[in-house]
């Protein structure tokens, strides 16, 4: 099965690296490069900063884990998805704004593709894995508003990528579509 | 009759509503405040819940408005 992840910033990188097992070609998109200050919340390491992040996913599922999946650098768009996502059997919208999630939403229902939303509250305590029938895209709360950008939410998102990790196996093996919350309270402190 | 989820700082519980299910946007995030500071929510009880304290959330109406979720934006990923 070829998946496509749209957007490999904290969401899409950390739920990547869980689809590691997956017998999937995982094809992994992004326009933007890894700064310092993504490493408490994606899933580089400090040899990836200042490259482009889809090709440094690339090459720590390679170096790390020996599995190989394929880069595409460029910033997704209406001129580009029917390139970037016409062979997949799978999307996975891991994007961080709605015109972006839009695209791809108008793509997988004209084309009838799967396609799998993920997002996350500002404030790093909720997210939410629904796929596209059931989904819409929410605009920021104010503009510009702060992003998840230091080690803070890194609890939140290690739970929310597994969540999207899960969904996308159950979905390989069964053709399972279930949708998620997740909140701070998945794991039941004791 | 309808279950209202409410999500608070990362908590989630679910609230039964004995009204229409269609009842307005702005009336349920009323009711929510007013029920979570009276705590009738098991599991989230807020007694200084700010009376906008939903005012920026979504309210998603699934299983033909038999499950309804108020709940935080997410506009990032």
């Amino acid at each position: 099965m070829r998946i496509v992840i749209c957007g490999v910033g904290a969401l899409g990188s950390t739920a990547a690296v869980l689809c590691r097992n997956l017998e999937a070609t995982l094809v992994l998109v992004d326009f933007d490069r890894v700064e310092s200050k993504n490493l408490l919340a994606q899933a580089y390491v400090k040899q990836s900063v200042g490259k482009n992040k889809a090709e440094a996913l690339k090459a720590q599922l390679l170096n790390f884990h020996g599995v190989k999946a394929e880069a595409v650098g460029v910033r997704l768009g209406k001129d580009n998805v029917e390139a970037i996502c016409g062979a997949a059997e799978l999307i996975v919208d891991c994007f961080d704004n709605a015109a972006s999630r839009a695209v791809l939403s108008e793509f997988a229902r004209a084309k009838g593709k799967p396609l799998l939303h993920a997002a996350v509250s500002g404030d790093g305590t909720f997210g939410l894995v629904r796929w596209d029938e059931r989904f819409v895209a929410d605009a920021e709360a104010k503009e510009g508003q702060a992003t998840c950008e230091g080690g803070e939410h890194l609890p939140l998102l290690g739970l929310l990528g597994a969540t999207i990790a899960r969904t996308i196996q159950d979905f390989v093996k069964g053709g399972v579509r279930r949708d998620s919350m997740v909140g701070l309270a998945a794991v039941t402190p004791t | 009759m309808a279950i209202l989820n409410i999500t608070y700082g990362g908590l989630s519980a679910d609230y039964q509503l004995e009204l229409d299910a269609r009842i307005p946007d702005a009336d349920l995030k009323r009711i929510a405040v007013e029920v979570l500071r009276a705590g009738n929510v098991p599991g989230l009880h807020l007694p200084h819940v700010a009376e906008n304290a939903f005012d920026d959330f979504v309210i998603d109406r699934l299983q033909n408005g038999q499950r309804i979720y108020l709940r935080p934006k997410v506009p990032f990923g």
